[in-house]
């Protein structure tokens, strides 16, 4: 299974892979906003999205609307540090199937992850 | 408060509060330059001084952003190594452990403890990896830093009708600093609360 990371911290970026390697997702392409996201989204294969919310150029937020606006069937997670009850039902609205704030330990990524994929 | 003093104040007014006006009037024209630029991606992008010289600060801290993100990257590639190493050294090890020599039950008990120490500092280089969360969320409330000394910056060149206004394209920022936890997890309950409360609103 191919997963999209898009996040503008390559740390985090790192951070996510690593957790995803270990519980045997070794299949990732990353952006670092949602306007690279949208290019490697475009080149095919991408069965899950995982993206950050606070990023340059193009938030995650019109990241997902965009993708919405395509796809409206592929899983998204959102993985952000704003925690705010108005921001999360903004994403769910938005189209986000769940939603992890950081900063998040392995277990939580991979029960949302699990969650989402049934 | 004219420009040159603002420009004064967000360029070096942390350094020398209280200096007098007039010092700060003589001193504006020529401000001192902005830090050399760091060698790292987010810091070209957004480190370009205002030409009024209002992006010292700004630029400052895009730059403790971009210098973090750096050395927390190096962290992540020793952490890889040490992982790497460790993942040999277990590999090395059940190799042993088929030895005839290695036999003896001593031997192998040894192993068996050599063989656990080995994952123990496994799960620790992990353990280590996700802690460095901690640089994008410290990044994320600089970002919010620096939204706030933009806003006052720009109602001050607003209001004085002098200047020019910041336009650099920046990240989104959260809408809270007070809500940004540091410990792993500490919101999970609250967003997963939530998440169930919008969908069975959804549902019904």
């Amino acid at each position: 299974m191919k997963i999209l990371i898009v996040d503008d911290s390559s740390t985090m970026r790192r951070i996510i892979i690593n957790t995803l390697s270990r519980i045997g997702y070794t299949d990732v392409v990353e952006g670092e906003n949602g306007k690279s996201g949208l290019e490697k989204l475009g080149q095919g294969g991408v069965e899950m999205i995982i993206t950050d919310w606070n990023m340059p150029e193009m938030d995650g937020l019109e990241f997902v609307k965009t993708v919405r606006g395509q796809n409206p069937a592929i899983p998204i997670l959102m993985v952000t540090t704003n925690a705010a009850k108005e921001d999360i039902v903004e994403a769910l609205q938005a189209g986000v199937n769940n939603y992890v704030v950081k900063p998040f330990t392995p277990e939580t990524l991979k029960e949302k992850i699990e969650s989402l994929l049934g | 408060m004219d420009q040159s003093e603002i420009d004064a104040l967000l360029s070096g007014g942390g350094k020398s509060p209280k200096k007098p006006k007039a010092a700060v009037k003589a001193a504006a024209p020529s401000p001192e330059p902005p830090p050399a630029p760091v060698a790292a991606p987010r810091a070209e992008a957004h480190a370009e001084p205002q030409k009024d010289g209002s992006g010292h600060v700004i630029s400052e801290l895009d730059t403790v952003t971009a210098v973090t993100e750096r050395e927390s990257n190096k962290i992540m590639d020793q952490l890889d190594q040490i992982g790497n190493l460790v993942s040999r050294q277990q590999k090395l090890i059940t190799e042993i452990m088929g030895n005839d020599s290695a036999q003896a039950p001593g031997v192998q008990k040894a192993i068996h403890e050599v063989m656990s120490a080995s994952k123990e500092i496994q799960d620790k280089v992990f353990e280590a990896m996700d802690l460095m969360q901690f640089q994008d969320i410290t990044r994320q409330k600089l970002e919010r830093i620096v939204h706030h000394l933009r806003q006052i910056h720009d109602y001050i060149v607003e209001l004085l009708g002098t200047g020019l206004k910041s336009d650099l394209e920046r990240p989104s920022i959260s809408h809270t600093i007070a809500q940004t936890s540091t410990t792993p997890d500490e919101n999970k309950s609250h967003a997963d609360a939530v998440i169930e409360a919008f969908k069975s609103q959804k549902k019904g």
